[in-house]
């Protein structure tokens, strides 16, 4: 039921997700969020099997942040993809998979380049230039489809998933309570307030 | 206890607070073929000398003291090569293994620091005796260039510019001060390393028999390569260096 | 423990236990580290051992380290037995943030590295690790400077100042007497590099320095400005000892 969506721009990745914590039938919390920073320039954001989704997160977070500490460089966006599609993987073959679904938004300060990483639980990994998890797929890939330029930019894209966003909200069959919008770019990872 | 308390009082402090078993696996190495190193501006190379122990051996089997460690790095080793062989091994598999993990090949110092890391295992934990050998890396990563280290029995490891080490690597290191250039070229440092290793062998007939040698540089697609050379190409660079002549006319006068 | 289960440090029968006494000559064989407390302010001072010319100090490893963001950690004795210990801390500091969601405190990550130097010298089959280690930096959300120091026994301890290593006395006996309470950042920096001059007498190519400070992470000190203060502290030597001539001609400094 959660909304997890991203968009590259030409130098900064935009991850929009939805605020509401549904379980069942309810809605337990309107100021979820479902991202977590891994690294200055790079941000997962997740869904799935609730319990399973920041326990993963927090896994590569502090995986991310070990290799930091140890190396004194951080994991590229690609690098921690690939470390995170190796985890799902492995969890997957084990007694007990990881239900996680991710997004991984990067900025690689190194070759100047945003990255957008679609990651499932079934562990297959694709940069794309825009991705979503879940229902919210079925209502904005066409949109993202249609309009989505590789080189447009942070305002175009901002502006691109206000198109997004509108069309969930009339589609999708309840309240998901608006979304967090957060940029990734060569400065690290910021919050937007709302953009509606 | 009995003889386990003999295996496992191998590696302990001195009341000094030395570990002789790393400095006796270091005297080892003192005795075996010298091997140098040299940064340069565009690469790295790496040299050793091959100590021939008789005329039957089969010399055209590949070389025994450089190694392929990953699509970037090389080694040259001095020491037991029954040891090399099994870090160099293990070495391969870290590579692989960081390159399936993060679809990246692995940093030059990781992977230095990981092999360091199993011979400072040898040095602490009981019933083990050291390693008894010393490396030379020479490698290429996006991060930090063309990187040199060297690392010995004790798992300690250090970056350099030049380094040797083995027989006369005393007198090899002075040369190597006396002699290196911040800017000189792949080439040149060829040449200076055939130079430093012509006057520090014991034997003055060099020969492409008794050398090794072996670069790491990056392709006109700015691509890393690494290369063992084949004799002929020491041949060649003897021949234009031209040391060889050079030592016959010396061997004859003595 | 795979069969080698004879511990390596037992009691001898005056009630040593040997490797752990030599394990602390090792240490004392190993390059000075200092630390100092300022009002808002800690840091760490160490003695780099004189590069060789052809050595590339771009890629050789530090003498300080990072444990967490905002944990430093110098050390004196064994590089390599240093390396294996840090990363043990490095692993603790990330494993604590997993599990409680806090960063550690300096006292929690101290306790974990003398825990694990203290295993090694009970242990089956190793001896202990060959290192003293000074670890400062801040707790979160707090601005009290924290300074301790393990030893290979396993041994930790809170100072205002201390020094470890090579010639570790004669550096804490100055400190004992030119450590004042409450200095602010750039005395500090200064007492941390007088201190180490005092068995560095290469000068500034042969000194490091780190700083921390509440919520940031570590700062190294430029070598210019840590040539800049050699040279203030030299002067400032000079003038004393010239000073002292004048009062007493007769006598030699």
């Amino acid at each position: 039921m959660d909304i997890v969506l991203g968009i590259t721009t030409k130098d900064a990745v935009i991850i929009a997700t939805s605020k509401a914590a549904v379980r069942g039938i309810s809605i337990l919390k309107v100021t979820d969020d479902k991202t977590r920073q891994l690294s200055d320039n790079s941000l997962m954001a997740f869904t799935g099997e609730a319990g399973d989704t920041v326990q993963f997160a927090e896994l590569i977070q502090a995986n991310a942040r070990l290799y930091s500490m140890r190396n004194g460089v951080d994991l590229s966006p690609t690098a921690i993809s690939n470390f995170t599609r190796n985890e799902l993987a492995n969890a997957l073959r084990s007694r007990k998979p990881f239900q996680v679904n991710v997004l991984i938004a990067g900025f690689d300060k190194k070759t100047n380049k945003s990255s957008l990483n679609w990651i499932d639980y079934l562990a297959a990994n694709v940069s794309l230039p825009y991705a979503a998890h879940g229902y919210a797929s079925y209502y904005t890939l066409s949109l993202l489809d249609r309009h989505h330029k590789k080189d447009m930019n942070l305002e175009e894209g901002l502006e691109l998933l206000k198109a997004c966003i509108a069309e969930l909200q009339k589609r999708i069959p309840f309240d998901f309570k608006g979304v967090y919008v957060k940029i990734v770019d060569k400065d690290g990872v910021r919050d937007l307030d709302d953009i509606e | 206890m009995g003889s386990r308390r003999y295996d496992s009082r191998t590696t302990i402090f001195s009341p000094e607070g030395r570990l002789y078993q790393v400095e006796y696996a270091l005297e080892a190495i003192s005795h075996a073929g010298t091997a140098i190193g040299i940064l340069a501006s565009d690469g790295i190379v790496l040299a050793a000398e091959r100590k021939v122990t008789s005329k039957l051996l089969e010399q055209d089997t590949s070389a025994e003291k450089m190694y392929i460690l990953n699509d970037s790095t090389v080694c040259a080793v001095a020491g037991i090569t029954s040891d090399a062989s099994i870090l160099v091994n293990s070495a391969r598999v870290q590579a692989q293994r960081y390159l399936r993990t993060y679809g990246q090949e692995i940093p030059c110092e990781q992977l230095v620091r990981q092999l360091s890391d199993i011979k400072q295992g040898y040095t602490q934990h009981g019933g083990l005796r050291p390693f008894g050998v010393s490396f030379i890396y020479a490698g290429w990563d996006d991060e930090r260039g063309f990187q040199l280290y060297q690392s010995n029995p004790s798992g300690n490891y250090s970056g350099w510019k030049a380094t040797s080490m083995g027989a006369n690597n005393t007198s090899a290191s002075t040369l190597l001060k006396q002699d290196f250039k911040d800017d000189a070229n792949l080439e040149d440092s060829c040449e200076l390393a055939i130079k430093v290793l012509s006057k520090t062998m014991d034997n003055a007939n060099l020969s492409s028999e008794k050398l090794e040698f072996a670069t790491v540089g990056l392709d006109t697609n700015g691509k890393v390569y690494h290369k063992i050379w084949k004799p002929s190409d020491i041949d060649a660079l003897l021949k234009k260096t031209g040391l060889v002549k050079e030592e016959e006319d010396e061997d004859k006068t003595d | 423990m795979s069969g080698y289960d004879s511990a390596l440090s037992v009691f001898s029968p005056d009630g040593h236990v040997f490797q752990v006494e030599y394990a602390l000559e090792a240490v004392k064989r190993g390059t000075c580290a200092v630390g100092v407390k300022g009002a808002d302010v800690v840091i760490l001072g160490c003695e780099k051992r004189n590069a060789m010319k052809l050595q590339d100090t771009r890629i050789t490893p530090s003498k300080i380290c990072q444990v967490d963001s905002h944990v430093a950690l110098a050390f004196a004795g064994l590089n390599a037995d240093a390396r294996i210990l840090i990363d043990k801390a490095r692993v603790e500091a990330q494993s604590h943030r997993l599990t409680v969601e806090d960063p550690v405190s300096i006292e929690y990550i101290t306790k974990h590295i003398a825990g694990v130097q203290q295993k090694y010298t009970q242990s089956g089959g190793v001896r202990p690790f060959g290192i003293s280690t000074l670890v400062v930096g801040f707790d979160p959300n707090d601005s009290t400077p924290r300074l301790y120091q393990t030893e290979p026994s396993g041994i930790y301890s809170a100072w205002k100042s201390n020094a470890i290593g090579r010639s570790s006395k004669t550096v804490r006996e100055f400190l004992e007497k030119n450590y004042q309470a409450d200095m602010d950042r750039q005395a500090t920096i200064k007492l941390t590099i007088k201190s180490l001059l005092e068995v560095v007498q290469t000068g500034a190519k042969n000194i490091e320095i780190a700083i921390m400070s509440p919520g940031k992470t570590i700062e190294l000190l430029d070598d210019d400005i840590i040539a800049k203060n050699v040279e203030e502290i030299e002067a400032e030597k000079e003038a004393e000892a010239a000073e002292k001539k004048k009062n007493k001609p007769s006598s030699s400094s």
